[in-house]
């Protein structure tokens, strides 16, 4: 039939043409709010606590969320729960690699690794058994007083100690929103790139499956 | 929706990956290869559709429109949704590679349910019923899945009805936007191109 081919090619494209503007309606309304379904977990170490934050990539908060925290060696050494906020923070019992796992409800997890390094020194010392914020400085000065009369040149140490901890947490302090946007930037699964690359994929493999196709039929 | 790596023991994995290549050669076989450009439309929707999310209820939860999915394509849904969960986890890092055998197994399942509870209400000539059986469709898909989900994770330890309600409760609006989806679609098309919503998928 003559006419059978316009009406064809005219049908094709009234049902393709809605489901193409459906799909990249809902490209752009994703590109425009970076969403991701995961669960990320961030970590770091504020003066000898560690504190942890999680949240689903789209910025809901992972509450009443199991908190485990393994040695290198996956002996557990502790866990809890995240608050309303997403948050808990532990201090670690001692200085070794850090794995904390975060596992939130339906099967979601996370986990983030602390490398022992990034861990305070002296963790079996006085300054790991203190709680508050800023135990170095109250250390070292029990120290001063233990010692006191001592040689001038072991108190020059001590004060460039006192220094160290000082411009420390001072850093700690100043880099913590840095530290923060980029592990947000590195955990932001989602990117415009991405699901175009996804659909990209998807209809290339189609024309993979046509091609060989209309070799056969040949 | 979307389990992630490390959470199910490797039996759950290997069964699920198992059952998932079934169902993707019996997919493949019930092809009909002049749908291909169709199947590869409903594939990108699905890839997209988990961007979506719903900011309503307690937990984080998206589209899924894996109802929409069976009800269109059939058994072929099956390699569909595994293409498209394979390349969210590659791009997203939804889910895992792990687990996406588990994951596709998850949401193909009650796809391929609701093809066959619903694809005969939907394309009948009673209106009223079509559109009550497009509506359960879409919710449907959803509710399976969230069981399917449950019961993957009760070999985890914890307990079925517990896991049940958090999937459900949580997935609740979900089924009713997707329903209300599958309702619209289903409609434009049953005006527009009713043949699609024949049961031609199969190889004649």
């Amino acid at each position: 039939m003559p006419k059978d081919s316009p009406l064809r090619k005219k049908r094709l494209s009234r049902t393709t043409w809605p489901s193409v503007i459906f799909v990249i309606l809902v490209i752009f309304a994703a590109a425009s709010d970076t969403l991701a379904h995961r669960v990320v977990l961030f970590a770091y170490v504020e003066g000898n606590m560690v504190f942890t934050e999680s949240y689903f990539s789209d910025g809901k908060k992972c509450q009443n969320s199991r908190i485990e925290v393994f040695d290198s060696s996956g002996n557990k050494l502790l866990e809890g729960q995240t608050d309303k906020n997403g948050e808990f923070s532990f201090k670690p019992p001692k200085k070794t690699d850090l794995r904390i796992v975060l596992t939130a409800s339906m099967g979601h997890k996370d986990e983030y690794i602390i490398p022992a390094g990034d861990l305070p020194d002296g963790a079996e010392g006085k300054a790991w058994q203190s709680d508050a914020h800023g135990a170095g400085e109250k250390v070292f000065r029990a120290r001063k007083g233990e010692e006191k009369g001592a040689p001038a040149g072991q108190l020059t140490r001590l004060e460039m100690e006192q220094i160290r901890t000082v411009v420390e947490e001072t850093l700690d302090e100043k880099l913590k929103p840095i530290m923060r946007l980029l592990v947000k930037r590195q955990n932001e699964g989602i990117s415009f790139i991405g699901v175009m690359g996804g659909i990209g994929f998807i209809f290339g493999i189609m024309g993979i499956i046509l091609y060989f196709r209309s070799r056969k039929g040949r | 929706m979307h389990i992630s790596e490390g959470v199910l023991s490797a039996p759950v994995l290997v069964t699920g990956a198992a059952i998932t290549a079934a169902g993707c050669g019996i997919g493949l076989k019930k092809l009909d290869y002049d749908r291909v450009p169709q199947v590869a439309i409903l594939t990108s929707a699905f890839f997209v559709a988990s961007l979506i999310h719903i900011p309503i209820g307690p937990s984080s939860v998206h589209l899924v429109l894996n109802g929409l999915m069976g009800l269109l394509l059939g058994w072929p849904a099956f390699p569909a949704i595994l293409i498209a969960l394979f390349l969210q986890a590659l791009l997203f890092q939804f889910g895992g590679i792990t687990t996406l055998g588990v994951n596709t197994f998850n949401m193909a399942f009650p796809a391929i349910i609701c093809f066959y509870l619903f694809a005969y209400g939907v394309k009948g000539k009673n209106n009223l019923i079509s559109m009550g059986a497009a509506f359960a469709c879409g919710f449907f898909g959803i509710l399976v899945g969230s069981l399917m989900v449950a019961i993957s994770l009760v070999f985890t330890g914890d307990p079925f009805i517990g896991i049940a309600k958090v999937v459900v409760i949580a997935h609740l609006p979900v089924m009713i936007i997707e329903g209300l989806i599958t309702l619209f679609s289903a409609g434009f098309l049953r005006k527009l191109k009713p043949e699609l919503l024949e049961v031609v998928h199969a190889k004649r």
